[in-house]
């Protein structure tokens, strides 16, 4: 079974002077992975600058543009259609205790492969004053303790939106209890990070007809590595592991490797950004 | 004669403490310099007041200067330079040479090897946190492989003479080193003050630099160019640097440009030129990692090229030296370059590495905590000279607050032996006469998938305050043209 | 060439040519008026209003007394006077330093010298007694930076780009002179066309353009207003008119843009089109409306700088 997703995504800048020259690079193109299948990309812009297809630094499709044609006011619009095949998540997969993770992960190699989601950064980083959060439990499988902070943070935290932006720290989000998936994703993975579990921030987009947190806005989940299954979605924001639900665009070690979009542009004065993103599903059958 | 012989050199003093490059043990010159000796000595201490005021004034003309920014005004300086030259002998050099030229085959192989498969790290002779927590490391070049599998292009080794009469190196320079249009231009400089003194010495020369450095850069071009068109990109002219850079241009034949000159189109990189784009191919970088590329790295670099990196990622722009080579002249890691060495290359390193103390090991930073009168506390990331301490200069206010320091944070710290720089007699214009003064010595090595180059020469760097040991140019340093004499 | 680098070569070309024009106006100016034959034009206030006028800061109200040391070190040497002579040489060697790997040492070396000398020379002496020396000294470095110019760069595109910078420099310099001392020609003799006609005001003009004595050996009589106007806009021979300088640029336009494509939208057209006008020019068709004549040569020249940029700038 899988699933037909039509995302659209529009962002508008508005600047309160002329543009001169300005350059944008898009990160919002699902990737191509196991799950899902990329079946078109239409991208505009109401300037009519040219698209350029590239990738990014680590790897990811983006696409940028660069215009040298005075404006003040500028839209673009993606639209991307998605085959997504269907995960069954309702069972608990058989995985490692805590104690054969730990012995595994306390290996050179282990440390050397993983070492790049191992790593704090500046936006999954926890004082030392404030890491007993959550403790794991070594008698428990790694899925089942992922599971339980996956549950533990959505709890933790009290969904707003326009309270926190992309460079509130962790230090401030625990204390003030609230915040929006990138928060939870963040939040996820430092914890993940400091019981030595590999994990990695994720870009999307969330199907949001079931009813799911997150405004209609790009969306953030959590990816943890677990041997014998490999790099699994948790998405704290609505205390789910990621499903079909998940188009999954890129990852990094947050959210600034993440950023969906980022600009150069040489102007003078203060500009104002939108975005919103909207997916529409049609279920059918795999089509063998 | 033998009165003005005196005039000149009569009132040098010689410290026993301190290992003299002209003075043998027993106060006799050392044959090699004997000529030069005295035909210095020939000079009257007017002579020479007039030639240093002539070289001076050269180097002013032609531009040759930094700008110090006071407080209402901006004052440009030269760099100082000493007409003393000093002498390295041919059997010396060959040790120094082939010293540089392992050092930088090492590093290199050491970069390849964290940007792939990390052996080194996995084998635990390197420790894994030293590299991936250093700010110089990016995670973006991994399994990226630049062209020719060169990394550290252009390397500059400091090296100096310690008591022991052996070189030490102190630190290997392989993000933008700087200095070596000091060495021609200190040549030149020295050619036209005094060339009578040539006649007696055969000394390499050090004009074959550019020539050498654009044959590596085409020799690095992507797959696919048939001739390769080579930039040098600079910050612009208020960089204390860009004489080097329009220098370099200059001599190579070709374009210097800015971050705004260029531009990327479908992953290829243009400049802008008065008859429309034109592609580029290498690019001899002086700017920084962080300010190459906006989009990848510091968003607010106004002196990258949007989108290079990706240009560089996809093969069809060579960037020389390559991004992410900084974390490889970390002082921490400068401490495991004998392991490096001996890992990749198979062999004993040539020249000596000071010995160091990790301030990240409990136990050498207990050592480094009790005796920090000692050593020379040194920050891991600063480049030029900054945030040194050294021991034996320090107030005991002044020491308990390094100790403060390093306890607060032993991973940014480092701490080596107090190392006595050689001294060579440089001319002081206060005192009208010759004292000594430590030097250093940097090297300048290009490095090529088939081309190994040491320019023959080098910069000696003169730490013009008395007693001092810093000779970077940014804390007060000089410099003397180097002679490398043929065999 | 890199368009910014071409820019800034334009620009230092322009720099050094307005720096010594101003320099001769001040010491031409200034010195014949000590003797001048006319009352007015002998007065001190009339000449530093001039040199003012000249640079483009007129002093608008008459009653206001201007003190001889503050105009002279304002339009010399003052750093905060954006036309000062130091500014103009400050500029220039800014656009060299940042062209510095396109043209010689030679060339580099000499703007820089001709900088510190500038930036050095002592603001005392310059307004008591060294307005003589600084001006001629700037002339003669002017001329020197001219040689190393011609002499020891490659006359390719980079050469073309600064001569087109000088020559149009030298148009707009010369013709700024002509307005000026049309302008004092006027408050001297406004009221008498005999007079205007045979004002010293033009041999004053002439000197300043170091143009008098080739214009005695061709008109053989004392400068006037019709003469000089067509010796130094209209005789093609002579090395500062603007016909002369429009030729230099119309040449080394060639050398940047060699297509012969009929293109009407082509900096090539456009300093032909202003070439032709004034090749075919008489001094009788302007002199009754000298005013807007200036004008005019003005405003095609601001024309043509701006087509400039536009096609091979604009970067």
């Amino acid at each position: 079974m899988s699933k037909e997703y039509t995302v659209t995504y529009t962002a508008e800048n508005t600047y309160e002077n002329w543009v001169d020259d300005a350059f944008w690079q898009f990160l919002i193109i699902p990737e191509e992975n196991e799950t899902q299948d990329l079946v078109s990309i239409d991208f505009t812009n109401s300037i009519h600058a040219i698209n350029q297809f590239s990738i990014n630094g680590y790897g990811f499709n983006t696409i940028r543009l660069h215009t040298r044609k005075k404006f003040k006011e500028i839209s673009f619009k993606a639209t991307f259609k998605i085959i997504k095949s269907f995960q069954d998540n309702t069972r608990t997969p058989s995985t490692p205790s805590m104690e054969e993770y730990s012995r595994l992960a306390s290996t050179t190699d282990f440390k050397v492969d993983f070492e790049k989601y191992l790593r704090e950064t500046r936006l999954t980083s926890i004082p030392n004053s404030k890491t007993g959060l959550f403790e794991f439990i070594p008698s428990l499988s790694i899925y089942e303790n992922l599971l339980a902070l996956n549950n533990w943070t959505y709890i933790y935290l009290q969904y707003t939106a326009g309270v926190t932006d992309v460079n509130t720290t962790l230090d401030e989000i625990i204390d003030k209890k609230h915040g929006v998936c990138q928060d939870f994703t963040h939040l996820f993975c430092a914890i993940s990070k400091l019981n030595g579990i590999p994990a990695r921030y994720v870009s999307g987009y969330l199907n949001h007809e079931s009813g799911f947190f997150g405004d209609s806005q790009m969306h953030a989940w959590a990816e943890t590595y677990i041997p014998s299954l490999g790099w699994v979605g948790f998405d704290p924001t609505n205390n789910i592991v990621a499903d079909h639900n998940h188009i999954k665009v890129s990852h990094g070690k947050d959210y600034d490797d993440c950023s969906p979009l980022k600009g150069v542009i040489y102007t003078q004065g203060s500009n104002k950004t939108s975005h919103s993103v909207s997916v529409v599903s049609q279920q059918k059958a795999a089509q063998q | 004669m033998t009165n003005i012989k005196n005039q000149i050199f009569s009132s040098y003093q010689k410290n026993p403490d301190l290992y003299d490059e002209i003075y043998d043990d027993e106060g006799k010159v050392k044959a090699v310099y004997q000529k030069l000796f005295d035909i210095y000595g020939g000079h009257s201490i007017q002579d020479y007041v007039n030639l240093n005021s002539k070289a001076k004034s050269s180097f002013f003309n032609q531009g040759i200067t930094f700008q110090v920014y006071g407080e209402d005004n901006v004052q440009e300086k030269i760099f100082p330079f000493d007409l003393f030259p000093r002498i390295i002998d041919y059997d010396e050099w060959e040790i120094i040479e082939k010293g540089s030229i392992q050092r930088s085959k090492a590093l290199n192989l050491f970069l390849w090897d964290i940007y792939h498969d990390k052996n080194i790290l996995r084998e635990n002779i390197v420790p894994l946190e030293l590299i991936t927590s250093s700010v110089n490391y990016l995670d973006q070049m991994n399994g990226i492989d630049p062209p020719g599998g060169i990394y550290n292009h252009i390397s500059g080794t400091d090296i100096i003479k310690h008591k022991d009469g052996k070189y030490y190196v102190l630190e290997d320079n392989i993000r933008c080193p700087s200095g070596v249009s000091y060495v021609i231009c200190n040549r030149t400089a020295l050619k036209r003050a005094l060339f009578g003194v040539f006649n007696h010495y055969k000394t390499h020369t050090v004009t074959n630099y550019a020539e050498n450095l654009l044959d590596l850069l085409e020799s690095v071009k992507p797959k696919g160019v048939d001739i390769p068109n080579c930039v040098v990109i600079t910050p612009g002219m208020y960089n204390s640097a860009f004489y080097e850079h329009s220098y370099l241009a200059k001599t190579m034949g070709v374009e210097l440009v800015e971050g705004r000159d260029l531009f990327v189109e479908n992953d290829f990189v243009y400049m802008k030129t008065i008859q429309g784009p034109e592609k580029v191919d290498v690019i001899y970088r002086r700017i920084d990692d962080s300010f190459l590329d906006p989009l990848e790295f510091r968003p607010d670099s106004a002196l990258g090229v949007p989108g290079l990196f990706s240009a560089y990622k996809k093969g069809n722009v060579t960037l020389a030296n390559a991004p992410g080579t900084g974390v490889a002249d970390d002082k921490a890691v400068y401490t495991y370059m004998p392991e490096i060495i001996r890992y990749y290359l198979g062999e004993e390193p040539i020249l000596n590495n000071v010995h160091t103390y990790h301030c990240s090991r409990p136990s050498e930073l207990e050592y480094v905590l009790d005796n920090i009168k000692d050593l020379v506390i040194k920050p891991v990331d600063e480049a030029g000279g900054y945030g040194i301490s050294i021991g034996d200069s320090l107030s005991k206010e002044e020491i308990e607050k390094v100790r403060k320091q390093i306890k607060e944070c032993p991973r940014k710290y480092v701490a080596q032996p107090i190392m006595s720089l050689s001294v060579h007699p440089t001319y002081i214009d206060k005192s009208e006469s010759f004292e000594q003064r430590h030097v250093d010595l940097r090297t300048f090595t290009i490095l090529g998938e088939d081309k190994q180059f040491v320019l023959k020469g080098g910069l000696t760097r003169v730490a013009l305050k008395k007693g001092n040991l810093i000779v970077n140019s940014s804390q007060g340093g000089g410099s003397k043209d180097t002679w490398v004499l043929k065999k | 060439m890199l368009a910014r680098v071409a820019n800034n070569l334009f620009w230092m070309g322009r720099y050094i040519e307005r720096s010594e024009h101003i320099a001769r106006y001040m010491n031409v100016n200034y010195f014949s008026s000590l003797d001048a034959p006319n009352q007015l034009s002998q007065d001190r206030q009339f000449v530093l209003r001039s040199m003012l006028f000249m640079v483009g800061e007129p002093e608008k109200d008459n009653n206001i007394i201007l003190k001889e040391e503050d105009i002279l070190y304002k339009i010399g040497l003052d750093p905060n006077f954006e036309f000062s002579i130091l500014n103009n040489v400050k500029q220039a060697r800014e656009n060299a330093n940042s062209a510095r790997d396109l043209i010689s040492t030679e060339l580099y070396e000499a703007i820089n010298k001709f900088y510190h000398f500038v930036l050095n020379y002592p603001r005392e002496i310059f307004v008591k007694s060294g307005l003589y020396d600084f001006t001629t000294n700037i002339s003669e470095m002017s001329a020197i930076l001219r040689g190393k110019i011609r002499g020891t760069l490659l006359h390719d595109s980079i050469y073309a780009i600064i001569l087109m910078g000088v020559n149009i420099e030298r148009a707009t310099q010369v013709t700024r002179m002509i307005n000026a001392k049309y302008n004092d020609a006027l408050l001297t003799h406004g009221d008498n066309n005999v007079l205007f006609s045979k004002s010293a005001e033009w041999a004053t003009l002439l000197k300043c353009a170091e143009s008098y004595d080739m214009m005695r050996r061709i008109y053989k009589k004392t400068p006037t207003s019709i003469s000089t106007l067509e010796f130094l806009i209209l005789n093609p021979n002579c090395p500062r008119s603007v016909m002369n300088s429009l030729n230099q640029v119309y040449r080394h336009v060639k050398i940047l843009n060699p297509k012969k494509r009929y293109d009407k939208n082509s900096t090539t057209f456009l300093i032909g089109r202003v070439r032709a006008e004034y090749q075919y020019k008489y001094i009788e068709e302007i002199e009754q409306d000298i005013k807007s004549l200036i004008e005019n040569i003005l405003k095609s020249l601001n024309d043509i700088s701006n087509k400039i940029n536009e096609e091979f700038f604009n970067y």
